[in-house]
């Protein structure tokens, strides 16, 4: 299948990355400008196109990596055009959003895929997986805790935009806001405080969800724009009836690099991430792509990132008024 | 300085008898308990003089006590020792109730006797390392915490901490008053509004009462803090549990971990690994402060008021689980 990636951010590249190690024809990039797109264009020697248009024309997959307040009118013009998505998270900037990106894909018959990489990080996947077996018995109290900087862009930092990105709690709390609800089902209520609800200006942000599941269990849940660079610190916690599983990328790093400057004005040597054979984000990618060919299902669907969706706006919403937000049920939508 | 211990149904009186011993100028006089079976037991294991009543013990004139009874028994004994004047250091929580501690507070106060709440955590040096840089203005302007005091279900220690009669309540009652009153002392500020959410998935076949906990507290001065108190560690774990919080200001964030200073200890006699600790004492340095407060004749570092207002505290939450609303802290100024 013929696939394109529009924007070429950060998670452009790296779902290019991705797509380059699999069967798929990677044909081109669309980027705001075709300047913007040329370098990755000539790393995986395919084209720049003109416009996002011109690239849905040429494909048969779309892979949307671009600024969160977009996904809704690129999904629909995709699926106008026939073509399958995947779409970074989160799915939509509103849940109405979310709701009428699925209810066009149905229609059109195109299938539309949410990119919740957290699902497809091997230590997500393996206390998932251990849950499911039932090693830690029924989950009662999950802690999940994802932190790093302020995001930095050199021009049009859409991330500190909260019309465009929802801030901290759309954009980084999202992630464990799926995975919470992944673990311990269907969110009942949400309550939750941040910094920047009361501070805007302060350069740290910091937010914490309290979250009712429908059967009886509660998440904790942080994220953080708070550290200095280049730190970037996840943690999970799940608590059972049966058990406990402890992670923390703090205390599993395998490799601590200690190194000595060559002369002091050396660049520090940075820090490397836990080394693996295959790129959560290529597993992500894979999958997908599997799905698309086979119709085999993934391990999450647009309906999940519709529903962190949804979380997460309640969180913002709880930490806007203080008070606790009780969540609808989402209507199905017909298939 | 003769001081006695009234009840060791906590079993933190079996190391607070040893810190009195240890304590200069103190004479450690005896226990007493109700459960005289109980009593004789442990006078027995410690070499202590018992007494056959807390009248009795009271009656040997002490300048001091140590109540160590359930926590729906610290009232009565409490008010039993200021009305001999004796003043009395109380083990956490003050009471199952905000007005019983007040009535507690309230008698100390006017006996004219200390009354000090054992959070012994106001004397743990990582977190006096921390409360010393944030006064010196070296961590900058706090935000907010994220703050664990778990620990596995009590039950092995004593069977009435899970019986909400003499506990007053599970892992709420057990697990939020440390780190309230710890954020209190390093805001200086109170708090004003109690969210809380609890569960019973946990123990749920043994335990009545709640196992697992998540609060956030918002304080006066606007500082938000979550807290999960729950017993959701499983008795193998390498210790009975832990007190822990990221501290976050507007320069970044501050990890604390009180309990952190451990050997990882593999003992084939035991067969899973332990945290043994080589931290300092926190138990002889809360009775020490409680002996040269008295000797010094001012307020203990901690108050009966700093354990009201933990207990309201608590209570706030479990109305706040119990509607699923945030309850709001009325500020009656509590005084000792």
């Amino acid at each position: 299948m013929k696939v394109g990636v529009a924007g070429v951010g950060f998670m452009g590249t790296t779902h290019a990355a991705a797509w380059a190690t699999i069967d798929a024809q990677l044909v081109g990039f669309c980027a705001e400008t075709t300047q913007e797109a040329a370098g990755l264009a000539h790393t995986y020697r395919t084209r720049v196109y003109p416009d996002y248009a011109a690239l849905l024309d040429d494909v048969d997959v779309i892979d949307i990596c671009t600024p969160t307040h977009l996904h809704h009118n690129m999904v629909l013009q995709a699926a106008k055009a026939g073509k399958h998505i995947i779409c970074e998270k989160p799915l939509a900037r509103t849940v109405e959003q979310g709701q009428e990106m699925i209810r066009a894909c149905r229609a059109a018959g195109v299938k539309l895929f949410v990119a919740h990489v957290v699902r497809f990080f091997p230590e997500y996947a393996l206390a998932k997986a251990q849950v499911q077996a039932g090693q830690i018995g029924r989950p009662a109290v999950v802690r999940l805790a994802r932190g790093s900087y302020r995001p930095k862009k050199p021009v049009g930092n859409w991330f500190l935009d909260f019309d465009k990105s929802g801030g901290m709690m759309l954009d980084l709390m999202i992630h464990d806001f799926d995975y919470a609800r992944w673990i311990s089902g269907e969110v009942e209520s949400v309550y939750a405080k941040n910094i920047s609800t009361a501070h805007p200006e302060s350069a740290t942000e910091y937010g914490i969800a309290i979250l009712r599941h429908a059967g009886g269990a509660l998440s904790h849940v942080v994220g953080a724009w708070a550290y200095p660079p280049p730190t970037f610190r996840t943690s999970l916690e799940i608590a059972g009836d049966g058990g406990l599983i402890e992670w923390s990328s703090d205390s599993t790093l395998p490799i601590n690099l200690l190194l000595r400057k060559e002369s002091a004005d050396a660049p520090d040597v940075g820090l490397p991430g836990s080394p693996l054979a295959e790129s959560p984000y290529t597993t992500q990618i894979k999958e997908f792509y599997a799905a698309l060919k086979t119709d085999r299902p993934t391990r999450v669907s647009a309906e999940d990132g519709l529903a962190a969706v949804q979380i997460a706006l309640a969180a913002i919403e709880s930490a806007r008024t203080g008070q606790p937000i009780k969540l609808a049920r989402l209507p199905e939508v017909p298939a | 300085m003769k001081i006695g211990i009234l009840s060791f149904a906590h079993h933190h009186a079996e190391t607070y008898i040893d810190n009195l011993r240890h304590a200069p100028g103190v004479e450690m006089i005896g226990l007493a308990d109700k459960d005289q079976p109980r009593g004789r037991h442990f006078a027995q294991v410690f070499n202590a003089p018992y007494f056959d009543s807390y009248e009795a013990l009271l009656n040997a004139r002490p300048e001091a006590v140590l109540v160590c009874s359930e926590n729906s028994e610290h009232r009565p004994l409490v008010e039993m020792a200021a009305a001999a004047k004796v003043h009395v250091l109380c083990e956490k929580p003050l009471a199952t109730s905000p007005a019983d501690s007040r009535a507690m507070v309230e008698a100390c106060r006017k006996a004219g006797v200390k009354l000090m709440t054992a959070f012994p955590m106001r004397f743990s040096t990582p977190l006096l390392e921390v409360k010393a840089r944030l006064d010196a203005g070296d961590l900058g302007q706090v935000y907010c915490f994220n703050a664990t005091n778990q620990g596995e279900v009590p039950a092995h220690l004593r069977a009435w901490f899970i019986d909400k009669e003499f506990a007053g309540g599970g892992a709420i009652t057990d697990h939020v008053v440390h780190l309230a009153d710890i954020m209190r002392w390093y805001l200086g500020s109170e708090v004003t509004e109690v969210y809380a959410q609890s569960n019973r998935i946990m123990h749920a076949a043994t335990v009545e009462v709640e196992t697992g906990g998540l609060l956030m507290l918002t304080f006066a001065n606007g500082v938000f803090a979550s807290i999960d108190c729950s017993w959701s560690k499983p008795n193998y774990y390498p210790t009975w549990g832990g007190l822990t919080f990221e501290l976050v200001t507007d320069r970044g964030a501050v990890l604390v971990d009180a309990f952190k200073q451990v050997l990882t200890v593999y003992s084939h006699s035991v067969g899973r690994a332990r945290w043994a600790s080589w931290g300092s004492d926190v138990n002889q340095a809360m009775i020490d402060e409680f002996v040269t407060a008295i000797r010094e004749d001012r307020e203990p570092r901690v108050t009966g008021s700093d354990g009201l207002r933990a207990a309201e505290i608590v209570a706030a939450a479990y109305e706040s689980a119990r509607t699923g609303l945030p309850v709001r802290l009325n500020k009656t100024p509590a005084r000792n």
